[in-house]
């Protein structure tokens, strides 16, 4: 792949929350890893997804992504631009090329602000329009964009649906034409008819606008739909990236194949279901204080005895498939690999 | 009165057998200063003894609201259950007196929630809540005796470690353990009955997995019924035998899960189906939405509360409001178009 086709570079990122001490000691207490020592990179034009269950640090990735969180290492490099070593004033200018879309269209939007000046903020932040007419003029395009009618500019966020509100988060969030959108669980709160609605829209803003997308979702049936490359998380690390149908069809990592297993299908033909992984016991461990060695031993099926001792090293298996287990290290005596 | 219940139920037994719980004409409205929100207009539906019954719709449905008029637990005012029969092993449970009404929740029927951090109580240990059915309900006593109960109910439910469990505290639990613990609390009476509303919902998809295999495993070898609520398609499939699909507070279709899933005729259910986006399907095919939002329950339009959204809505359907009627021995559907003719 060229350079020149990688929109957005994310090297070793680490993302470390200390916690407190409570009310009458300053010490931390520990250190939360939320995101610990991610990389990967999105091309220009497509559509990444980042999976993972709660606590698995996707969110985080994303707002590190927009240094809306402070990484505590790595590196985020967007058009060539480091993003980490920026002051406040490059920043801003550079947010411009990059904006988010929430998850809960309730919460995002101001309810004392009118449409019209919701979709319009970032017009003013980032002195985009001359004048009044043309900032009006500018919303209305918006909001036609996002299959809206102008008409409604004058009117608050509680007038309008859930699926209306999140039309209005992603006119927002296009009004300054950005680059890159980072989709945070965007159509996870919606009901299935309207995120239909809502998925058919991002995916013709996207051709229509050349955009490029990281959609961090839950649904794994959503992201098949609409992700060109997917990333596994788990725990704060990467434990698989593969192309879709690569991921789908030959998930490597046991995490992804318990993850894949566990998706309700809806159809009633037992053939239909995958069978559920019988190995995937307990929960997701506390990020708070993750096991040794590969996070995901203690609920693997194929847990061997330097999982729990050492980080696996991420493996390349070729067209664009690499995956962080032991298994399919050729370094590690037994693995697939060196079988 | 004992032998006319006997003759019906013979004859029921003939046909098909007698449900444990028959729902005929409910309403119930909630009373707002804008007007009346009508949450659930008219709904029909039986539970047979042991099979899991699924209510499934888009939020706004009725579906919640249906299943707490069955327990009665509508906040009153502003809600009110107005018309309506809901008949539960041979019993009227809408004339029932409170008290009485008491000593079917949780004793009989069950109920699991959604949100297990919000039912459960955050000052008592996990232990104490569940022995308070026991005593109240089965009069179970001494120490040692509940005890004893609690463990075996926490054991049932795979919690690990249960001794050191039963001691600790709601939120010393995570989502999954605390779900678990709100499962082995409804099953402490053994009720013929539980009703889970969107039981994991807030759970992870692994955890999610895990809870209903668990649920599906406990009813199967009791014979419990269960009235399983949820939006997700999915997890309908793999869990119901018979699917109710709500719109706007009403039946719009029932069926088995293989007649809902394979030939949907209601148009609201094929354009779920259509909606969604399915594994099996190949990648990047587009999604068929449907057009439109959910109507606003305190201004339904006239006839189907669909047919402003529905492609094949005729003028009858903007005038009447169709009944569910019957197509085969399981499947029905409220619907005044005939889609096969009509594709």
């Amino acid at each position: 792949m060229k350079q020149s086709d990688v929109l957005l570079q994310v090297t070793d990122l680490k993302v470390h929350f200390p916690l407190g001490g409570g009310l009458l000691s300053r010490r931390p207490r520990g250190t939360v890893k939320a995101v610990d020592g991610v990389s990967f990179h999105v091309n220009r034009g497509e559509t990444l997804g980042l999976v993972g269950e709660s606590g698995c640090g996707k969110s985080t990735t994303g707002l590190a992504v927009l240094r809306l969180v402070e990484p505590t290492s790595g590196k985020v490099v967007l058009n060539g631009q480091d993003i980490t070593a920026m002051n406040r004033r490059e920043l801003r200018a550079v947010r411009r090329q990059m904006q988010m879309v929430y998850q809960d269209p309730f919460g995002a939007l101001n309810p004392r602000m009118r449409v019209l000046d919701i979709i319009g903020e970032p017009l003013v932040v980032h002195k985009l329009t001359r004048s009044k007419a043309e900032y009006r003029e500018r919303v209305y395009e918006l909001l036609n964009l996002v299959g809206l009618n102008p008409n409604m500019a004058e009117r608050y966020p509680h007038e309008f649906s859930g699926g209306q509100r999140q039309r209005i988060g992603i006119a927002r969030a296009l009004a300054a034409n950005p680059e890159l959108i980072v989709c945070d669980e965007s159509v996870s709160a919606l009901d299935v008819s309207i995120q239909a609605q809502v998925i058919n829209l991002l995916e013709d803003l996207q051709k229509q606008l050349n955009l490029t997308y990281l959609f961090i979702a839950h649904d794994l049936a959503v992201v098949r739909h609409i992700c060109d490359r997917i990333v596994v998380m788990y725990l704060g690390r990467i434990v698989e990236i593969a192309p879709r149908e690569e991921l789908y069809e030959n998930p490597r990592h046991p995490y992804t194949q318990a993850l894949l297993s566990a998706i309700p299908v809806p159809d009633p033909d037992p053939a239909a279901q995958r069978p559920l992984d019988p190995a995937l016991q307990g929960e997701v461990p506390s990020p708070l204080d993750p096991p040794a060695g590969c996070p995901f031993h203690p609920r693997c099926r194929f847990a061997r005895p330097e999982c729990s001792q050492r980080a696996p090293v991420t493996v390349d298996l070729g067209g664009g498939h690499s995956v962080a287990c032991h298994l399919y290290d050729p370094a590690v005596a037994g693995s697939a690999a060196a079988v | 009165m004992a032998s006319v219940q006997a003759e019906t139920t013979a004859a029921e037994a003939t046909a098909a057998p007698a449900p444990l719980l028959r729902v005929r004409g409910l309403k119930t409205v909630f009373r707002q200063e804008h007007g009346e929100v009508n949450a659930v207009n008219g709904v029909n539906f039986d539970v047979r003894p042991g099979e899991t019954v699924a209510i499934v719709g888009e939020s706004g449905s009725g579906k919640s609201i249906t299943a707490m008029s069955i327990l009665r637990l509508i906040p009153s005012p502003p809600g009110e259950i107005v018309d309506g029969e809901i008949e539960f092993a041979g019993r009227d449970l809408l004339s029932l007196s409170e008290e009485e009404i008491r000593l079917v929740r949780g004793n009989e029927i069950a109920m699991i929630f959604q949100e297990p951090m919000s039912s459960l109580n955050p000052v008592l240990t996990i232990g104490q809540q569940l022995a308070e059915p026991l005593i109240v309900h089965k009069r179970v006593q001494g120490k040692k005796a509940i005890r004893e109960r609690c463990l075996e109910l926490l054991r049932q439910v795979r919690i690990p470690d249960p001794e050191r469990r039963l001691d600790c505290y709601p939120h010393e639990f995570s989502g999954g353990m605390r779900q678990r613990a709100m499962i082995a609390m409804g099953l402490a009476c053994e009720p013929r009955l539980i009703i889970a509303d969107e039981p994991t919902t807030a759970l992870d998809v692994t955890v999610q997995a895990q809870i209903l295999e668990l649920l599906k495993e406990l009813t199967r070898t009791r014979g419990t019924s269960m009235i399983l609520i949820t939006h997700d398609l999915g997890v309908v499939a793999r869990y119901a035998d018979r699917i109710n699909v709500m719109y706007a507070g009403r039946i719009v279709e029932r069926g088995t899960a293989q007649e809902i899933f394979n030939s949907p005729k209601h148009p609201y259910t094929i354009g779920l189906m259509e909606s969604m986006p399915r594994l099996n399907q190949p990648a990047g095919t587009r999604l068929k939405p449907i057009p439109g939002q959910p109507p606003d329950l305190s201004k339904l339009p006239r006839g189907c509360a669909f047919s402003p959204r529905c492609r094949f809505a005729t003028e009858r359907c903007r005038q009447e409001t169709p009944e569910l009627t019957q197509l085969s021995a399981e499947h029905w559907k409220a619907c005044w178009v005939d889609i096969d003719e009509a594709v």
